[in-house]
């Protein structure tokens, strides 16, 4: 899982939260194991992916991290393209790996199967223990050993136009074949008349999405039979999500075949500034192409009404034009969605492990967590969960969370994900006369692929 | 060619290239020569020790449809482009030849800020051109009245991904080869030239005649580096599948190098390709380098 | 870079028609670097607009200040002018050399010498870098423009040997040798009869190793591993991506792929006049 959460939510949110609770120091969390006094002269390496932690909370880390242990902690900022290729040069060389790094959940089983992380499960109960996110702490243990932990999690939701809905005559769904019918209704009724309007824009290869349609129906990416991964998309349940897929890539989502999940709020928003022919500004067009986008909660801030705030143009967010509803299972309960986030675990060659741990107990103690909470990364420890706030969005991340799963936490999946085979299939399923038989033939490309270290 | 100095002498000269080029590419070409035969995957980088597997990276490899399929393509973009920019790149420089000196230096200017782009600014210029929704390409063609075109994503199907990638690459490749045969042609003595013109030679026979064998040395030498180069295009196609398109249906023998090695892991089976991809090139370009090296003799 | 034949007395129909076409083709060509130009004035807003604005008016340097500010471009700026221009010099120097000893003088192994020299062009680089790492990092050179120029050296040095070997041999060396009699030093009639006749051949071969070093971009990745040692290409990509995870701000976007374009552009047209010529001397005579 990529990029996952929020990125100017933290610049507001984090100071907001600075301001309110002042930064306390004394949490029993942080009982630190090495003296203050032979740290001085120590620098050790976190390595962060993406702009998702804000500067507040970067800047609480290594203030605190000096107080606590005398040490310096640098804090190195890595790109999600281009990790894995950091991680496979790094990683193995004790002169140059960063000593604690984030990486994505997904990335985690390929990279502690293959022996990338010190073993920290002496330290699991002391940073949160039962509490922490299950699921990403089973991304992280190999053999029942726990080499990384949740770091924050995200979850997918949607994100609507009230207006366009409310023209087309269509309300917020209360089950996942509600959702399917009411999106194709609006791609029909297509109230403002838009050339290629979609009701619910769904990228063709936009597999991370898409995904919820299996899970909801009960299917699955694959599972584990007799110590072997088998792919399962060709199982009945799964198959089941797939025709409701195809159906909404059929008439819902006018979206490219290509689209992954870069941006869709683009096609929500009402036109930047259309301009005419003649290069001036008209009401007439607008470049709003959707209906509904599934989209991590971050979005938010990307979504609005375009305003101006120091000079610089920004999304103003507008009730009365967009909404939030959490998609629909057909048992009552939210669809499950993919668990989005991060883990975060100490590099098996570090030369400062002790420091290290230290600076886990700092990220894992309840200032932390908080923190992480008031910048709308969901965080580690469930007890935290409260920070995140009680606004639609907050709520809506929780929510739609608490039935949310991962990938296959098979050892080879990485590969996979590498390989592009989702995307792939994917963007086969719109026009696929035989699903089933699709289905079959990227189960046998896949099963080898799950079980290759 | 003398042999005026002692022996010692060119060998001294040629000592520094020999150093720089084998401590730069000593140990990793070593390094990718045994990871070849060996099972090497991202364990094996963690510090497990790899397994001998003596051939059957290779043997695994030859059996792969897939490897086949890329090296078809490879093969046949390969060829397209290189052909394709020979050709553009030299009706170009007869046509600077036959211009009057504004519209040459204005073409000259052209084709020199084409070349300077660097490669990472070009592409993303490129992608948003073709960009299915605001891109400039299928705004023209509603313009030009092919109304399909609006939103018309072009790297979505590889048929296009490809005359996308094409466009993009003799685009890039077009000055060098341009400016290279102009200065090829600049060379032709305008004696022979004009006495062509007098013996009655029309335009084209005197292209066909005179300058083409002067300039065939030129147009050999660069057919030969568009075609190692366009075989081994790799950043071009990666930035290309980041924007859009369906990686495993556009991946060229570079990028499918890097998505075995880097993207899965298998160092061992990116090894062996790299290996075959060298071999490759050097069955492509054979005829032209046993010519070349007869002439060293 | 004035070719004699192209000025014709009388303009006939045919020569206007060609002239024409050669500025088509010149628009054709030059059209990606006006966009990038003209997106780098906009703003992201009409920028997003679907139908396309063609020319800057109304527009700012607010992308080219933002861009400027940059934590990293000014450091990334200075590292990749140092690496380019240490391998510009390195190259040319180490090529020199060996495109003498292949063009002047019959030796043991010079046959192999320019055979390895056209199978090191052949080689796929997306193999390599792991091991690239591994070897810097072993000998402490990660992070370093001097190990980043040693690498870049070694890519360019084959086909930069290639391009030179054709001048020197053109050079005659009985030219060198008259001016010695004439009571020149080796060094003088070098630099001043020889290293004339060379100098379009070195223009063209700096201009090649110039947008290879500057442009590469994978083994930096690889090997520059701190922010701070960040060259061009990193950073450019590095901004791009972090636009992209927001909402591509393209103005922006395109603001730093025309300051990372601006000090190609400006070399290009120092050394323009002399490298046409040089271009291709090296295949022709050689």
């Amino acid at each position: 899982m990529k990029r996952t959460l929020a990125v100017a939510a933290g610049l507001t949110a984090g100071t907001i939260l600075l301001a309110a609770c002042n930064s306390g120091s004394d949490s029993a969390a942080t009982s630190s194991t090495s003296g203050t006094a032979d740290n001085a002269g120590k620098t050790i390496t976190l390595w962060l992916v993406g702009s998702d932690t804000p500067d507040a909370l970067r800047t609480y880390l290594t203030d605190t991290f000096h107080a606590k242990t005398g040490a310096t902690l640098k804090i190195e900022e890595q790109t999600w393209p281009d990790l894995v290729t950091k991680l496979t040069t790094a990683l193995p060389d004790a002169n140059n790996t960063p000593d604690v790094t984030e990486l994505g959940n997904t990335q985690s089983p390929t990279f502690t199967n293959a022996g990338a992380f010190l073993d920290i499960s002496d330290m699991y109960d002391e940073l949160g223990g039962s509490n922490l996110l299950q699921s990403f702490v089973d991304a992280g243990t190999v053999d029942g050993k726990k080499y990384t932990l949740p770091y924050y999690f995200g979850s997918r939701y949607m994100f609507y136009r009230k207006d366009v809905w409310q023209k087309a005559g269509v309300s917020v769904p209360t089950t996942l074949e509600e959702f399917n019918a009411d999106v194709k209704t609006i791609a029909e009724k297509n109230p403002n008349d838009i050339k290629g309007f979609s009701g619910f824009f769904l990228g063709g290869q936009d597999w991370r999405n898409g995904v919820s349609w299996i899970f909801a129906n009960g299917g699955d990416l694959a599972k584990k039979e007799d110590g072997k991964w088998v792919s399962t998309l060709s199982d009945p349940n799964t198959l089941k999500g797939l025709a409701q897929l195809q159906d909404i890539y059929r008439y819902a989502s006018k979206a490219p075949g290509d689209a992954k999940d870069q941006s869709p709020w683009l096609y929500l928003n009402d036109s930047d500034v259309v301009l005419d022919d003649n290069g001036k500004p008209t009401k007439q067009k607008t470049s709003m192409n959707a209906a509904t986008i599934m989209a991590p909660g971050w979005a938010h801030w990307s979504i609005g009404d375009l305003t101006t705030k120091d000079g610089k143009d920004v999304r103003a967010w507008n009730d009365k034009k967009f909404g939030t509803f959490v998609l629909p299972g057909n048992d009552g309960k939210p669809a499950p969605v993919f668990a989005g986030g991060s883990n975060i675990g100490i590099s098996a060659k570090s030369k400062n492990p002790a420091l290290a741990k230290d600076l886990l107990r700092i990220i894992f103690s309840a200032d932390y967590q908080k923190k992480l909470g008031g910048a709308g990364l969901g965080p580690a420890n469930k007890e935290y969960v409260d920070s995140l706030g009680t606004d639609q969005f907050a709520k809506a991340l929780i929510e739609s969370s608490a039935n949310s799963k991962l990938t296959p936490a098979a050892p080879g999946w990485a590969g996979v994900e590498a390989a592009g085979v989702m995307e792939e299939f994917f963007g086969k399923i719109k026009d696929a006369k035989d699903l089933a038989a699709l289905a079959k033939q990227y189960d046998d490309k896949i099963t080898p692929m799950l079980n290759q270290s | 060619m003398s042999t005026r100095r002692g022996s010692r002498l060119p060998l001294l000269l040629i000592a520094p290239s020999v150093v720089v080029l084998v401590a730069a590419l000593g140990y990793p070409v070593a390094w990718q020569v045994r990871t070849s035969f060996q099972h090497f995957g991202l364990r094996q980088q963690f510090g497990q020790p790899p397994d001998w597997v003596g051939l059957d990276n290779y043997r695994a490899l030859l059996r792969d449809p897939q490897l086949w399929t890329v090296v078809v393509r490879s093969i046949a973009f390969c060829i397209v482009c290189a052909f394709a920019t020979v050709a553009i790149g030299g009706a170009i420089a007869v046509l600077m030849k036959r211009v009057a000196a504004v519209p040459r230096v204005i073409l000259q200017v052209a084709l020199l800020l084409a070349w300077a782009m660097p490669v990472v600014a070009a592409m993303t210029v490129w992608v948003w051109i073709v960009d299915w929704r605001r891109g400039i390409l299928n705004w023209l063609l509603v313009k030009v009245g092919i109304d399909g075109a609006a939103g018309h994503n072009w790297l979505a199907e590889p048929a296009s991904f490809f005359a996308v990638a094409a466009v993009i690459v003799v685009w890039m490749s077009v000055p060098f080869v341009a400016l290279s045969v102009y200065a090829g042609l600049t060379q032709v003595p305008q004696e022979v030239l004009e006495a062509a013109e007098l013996d009655g030679a029309s335009g084209l026979q005197r292209l066909r005649f005179v300058v083409m064998p002067l300039i065939a040395p030129v147009l050999s030498i660069v057919l030969l580096l568009q075609i190692i180069w366009d075989l081994r295009v790799f950043t071009q196609i990666k930035l290309l599948q980041d924007a859009g398109g369906v990686v495993n249906e556009t991946n060229l023998l570079g990028t499918y190098i890097y998505q075995l090695g880097t993207g899965r892991g298998d160092f061992g089976t990116a090894s062996a390709v790299s290996i075959f991809m060298l071999v490759l090139t050097v069955v492509l370009s054979w005829y032209y380098v046993r010519s070349l090296m007869k002439e060293e003799s | 870079m004035t070719g004699p034949s192209a000025t014709r007395r009388r303009p006939r129909p045919a020569s206007v028609a060609l002239g024409a076409l050669a500025i088509v083709l010149a628009l054709v060509w030059a059209f990606p670097v006006y966009w990038m130009l003209n997106s780098a004035f906009l703003p992201n807003v009409v920028l997003q607009s679907t139908s396309p604005t063609f020319l800057p008016f109304g527009g700012s340097l607010d992308n080219l200040r933002h861009v400027v500010t940059d934590d990293h471009f000014t450091s990334a700026l200075l590292i990749s002018l140092a690496v380019t221009l240490l391998t510009v010099v390195a190259a040319l120097f180490i090529a020199f050399l060996g495109a003498l000893a292949v063009s002047r003088f019959r030796f043991r192994g010079r046959k192999s010498f320019v055979l390895a020299l056209l199978l090191i062009q052949m080689l796929p680089a997306e193999g390599l870098f792991i091991a690239q790492y591994k070897m810097m990092s072993t000998v402490g050179m990660l992070n370093s423009v001097v190990g980043l120029t040693v690498l870049y050296t070694a890519a360019v040095v084959p086909f930069t040997v290639w391009m030179l070997r054709g001048f020197v041999a053109g050079v005659p060396v009985d030219l060198e040798e008259a001016a010695m009699v004439d009571g020149l030093s080796r060094t003088q009639a070098f630099l001043r009869i020889t290293f004339p006749l060379l100098a379009p051949g070195l223009v063209a071969s700096a201009v090649y190793v110039f947008l290879q070093a500057w442009n590469e971009f994978t083994i930096a990745l690889v090997i520059m591993t701190d922010e701070q040692s960040r060259t061009l290409p990193l950073w450019l990509r590095g901004f791009i991506q972090a636009s992209a995870s927001r909402e591509t701000d393209w103005g922006q976007v395109m603001a730093a792929s025309t300051l990372v374009a601006v000090p190609v552009i400006v070399f290009f047209l120092i050394v323009q006049g002399r490298m046409s010529s040089g271009l291709v001397g090296g295949a022709v005579k050689g």
